[in-house]
């Protein structure tokens, strides 16, 4: 009952917060300065050529009549073209959204399995030496900028010892694309029957996933560390304890106790990580939205920029939704 | 003034304790001095803004200790002479973050409908890519140095808003500050004699971790060509540099300036570590 009140609530809430997102990336890009009918047309164009540009933009209509038009093509699904390319922002976006989905999803699960285990050690033994090699891998993972991880993986596992392939993409040169159905590859290639483009796809995963995956363990590493060393010392610990059961049971039930703080991280991380892969996604030529919405940015093609403001919150807010979702079947606490 | 003195002298002692025990906080801090020091103070071997195109790519030797990138620059020099570019940029932009965050902060968590909306304002705000955001406020501001300040504020500010606030508010419910209250104190003394002071642990060491955050949204902006123009040396810029020649095995050009941003970057998470763990410990 609670749990259908609460979604419901949440449901309601989805159209209010997108119309929110909606005005703020139509207002954050109005009121920046830098004008980019100057950037399109170079350095050097004459005044002429800059106000027919201009106007061609829309950019001399009042504020008001902007916006309106700008809301009513969003609603319409039309997210405009972009100032340079001339391609539809939503297209772009559709086909670039999956993969940097396939990446964070994947480097959030490495990330989550060697922070887990690293939090969890250093929780258990806490004070003691494991500790403090626990939280000195924390510490150094948590120090190594993600580019820096990502350059020396490509230096030491591409040049050095030839175990990944080149950082070009999703795919080689030389390899055929499958049908695109979801736009995850890892799934594309599988429903194509397609075993040996599989495993050029996980071979071109290995890399950038592996670099997002260390770096942002640290963080999972921390929250860990801190949520399992309250449920450790909690009183259903101690009675856990006191009743005979094993270590492993004891461990388990606090870790029970302290996975919401731990997925709440995580779904922040993914909201993040959505344009946060920017320069991972440059590194390895990934055709992401993060690297889209990075260059989008250096050349003030706003369009684009929006269409990324959009995405990333519209992502976020329902990953927010499902955490709520979550955290209510997975706790009961929060139901009372 | 005798008590005066006796009071000076226990917080040195203090100081000290805390030292020994968490020897993360000195050595963080001796390794940031060190670096600030070398980065202003110490001689190079070669311009690190004029480059020599007839060694370009040289691996390290005795004449190149650190070796020389593709457009000749002296990696050495490069190295030493970022960390006085790169980390006063980091520490003014934190602690005015610090200045700014720490008293919204303590506003914030009056009481009332506002701050409960102005905190929802800021959730909107912090949900959005860190390093994008970054990158957006410098590339729309102008390609300026301040503007990376600025940017770094940005990102920080509600930071130390949420976390000084929600200090506060378990705060407002003890019995020293109801007492305050009671003598009469008016809010804004309950702030400043009351509240600040036990904030301030936290806020130490917050101001630890977004010093290294600063450091590492600085090298991420440089190294995409925002906020730093090419002759001028940074740690991001020079990996930049670096990223054409890695898949061709010339390591040095990326390793150096990393190594560098690395042991900045640890050395303040050292810091922030150290000082967490002694609050851990007093509580």
């Amino acid at each position: 009952m609670s749990l259908f009140k609460l979604v419901g609530k949440r449901l309601l809430l989805i159209p209010v917060s997108l119309f929110i997102l909606v005005s703020l990336s139509f207002l954050l890009l109005e009121l920046m300065p830098g004008n980019p009918a100057i950037t399109i047309a170079g350095d050097f164009a004459s005044d002429e050529e800059i106000a027919k540009i201009e106007a061609s933009l829309g950019l001399n209509d009042p504020l008001g009549a902007r916006y309106l038009s700008y809301v009513g093509s969003v609603v319409r699904g039309d997210l405009g073209r972009s100032f340079f390319s001339n391609e539809p922002v939503l297209a772009e976006l559709s086909e670039r959204l999956p993969a940097t989905m396939e990446l964070v999803i994947l480097a959030l699960i490495v990330a989550g399995i060697v922070g887990l285990f690293l939090g969890v050690l250093g929780a258990y033994y806490r004070g003691r030496k494991v500790d403090q090699i626990t939280r000195g891998t924390v510490t150094l993972f948590q120090s190594i900028p993600d580019f820096l991880m990502a350059l020396l993986l490509i230096f030491f596992l591409f040049y050095l010892w030839s175990v990944a392939p080149a950082p070009v993409g999703r795919l080689g040169f030389s390899d055929v694309a499958v049908d695109t159905t979801t736009g995850f590859l890892l799934i594309d290639t599988l429903i194509a029957g397609d075993v040996n483009a599989f495993f050029v796809a996980g071979q071109h995963l290995f890399l950038p996933v592996l670099a997002l995956g260390i770096v942002y363990a640290a963080y999972f590493g921390k929250t860990a560390r801190s949520t399992m060393a309250i449920a450790l010392d909690s009183t259903q610990v101690e009675f856990a304890r006191a009743c005979g059961l094993p270590e492993r049971k004891v461990v388990y039930y606090a870790f029970l106790q302290a996975r919401t703080p731990i997925l709440t991280y995580g779904a922040i991380l993914f909201g993040a990580l959505i344009g946060g892969a920017a320069i991972i996604e440059t590194i390895f030529s990934w055709p992401g939205v993060g690297n889209w919405a990075l260059s989008a940015i250096l050349s003030l093609d706003i369009p684009v920029i929006q269409g990324f403001i959009l995405a990333a919150g519209f992502v976020t807010i329902t990953l927010f939704l499902l955490l709520d979702v979550l955290i209510v079947l997975l706790d009961p606490r929060v139901r009372f | 003034m005798g008590e005066l003195r006796h009071r000076s002298g226990e917080t040195l002692k203090a100081s000290f304790r805390v030292l020994r025990d968490q020897p993360g906080i000195g050595i963080g801090l001796s390794v940031v001095v060190l670096m600030l020091l070398a980065g202003f103070f110490l001689p190079l071997p070669y311009s690190p803004t004029r480059p020599d195109p007839l060694n370009v790519l040289q691996p390290p030797s005795s004449l190149h200790w650190f070796g020389t990138d593709s457009n000749g620059f002296d990696v050495f020099s490069r190295t030493i002479a970022s960390a006085a570019r790169d980390l006063p940029l980091a520490l003014i932009g934190t602690l005015l973050s610090a200045l700014v965050g720490v008293p919204l902060g303590l506003l914030a968590s009056t009481k009332g409908p506002w701050s409960e909306r102005i905190m929802r304002g800021l959730d909107v705000f912090q949900s959005f890519p860190l390093v994008v955001l970054a990158i957006a406020i410098v590339t729309l501001m102008g390609n300026r140095l301040e503007n990376v300040i600025i940017a770094i504020l940005i990102v920080n500010v509600p930071r130390f808003m949420r976390l000084v606030r929600s200090e506060a508010l378990s705060l407002r419910e003890s019995r020293f500050i109801e007492a305050a209250r009671a003598v009469g104190a008016t809010p804004l003394r309950v702030m400043r004699k009351h509240m600040f002071p036990n904030v301030i642990g936290v806020v130490l060491s917050q101001t630890s971790l977004a010093a290294a955050q600063a450091i590492g949204i600085i090298a991420a902006l440089s190294f995409l060509g925002v906020g730093v123009s090419p002759p001028n040396p940074s740690w991001g810029l020079m990996i930049q540099t670096g990223v054409r020649s890695i898949t061709s095995g010339d390591w040095w050009v990326i390793v150096f300036p990393g190594m560098a941003v690395l042991i900045a970057v640890a050395a303040f998470n050292l810091v922030a570590d150290g000082l967490q763990m002694r609050q851990e410990n007093e509580r």
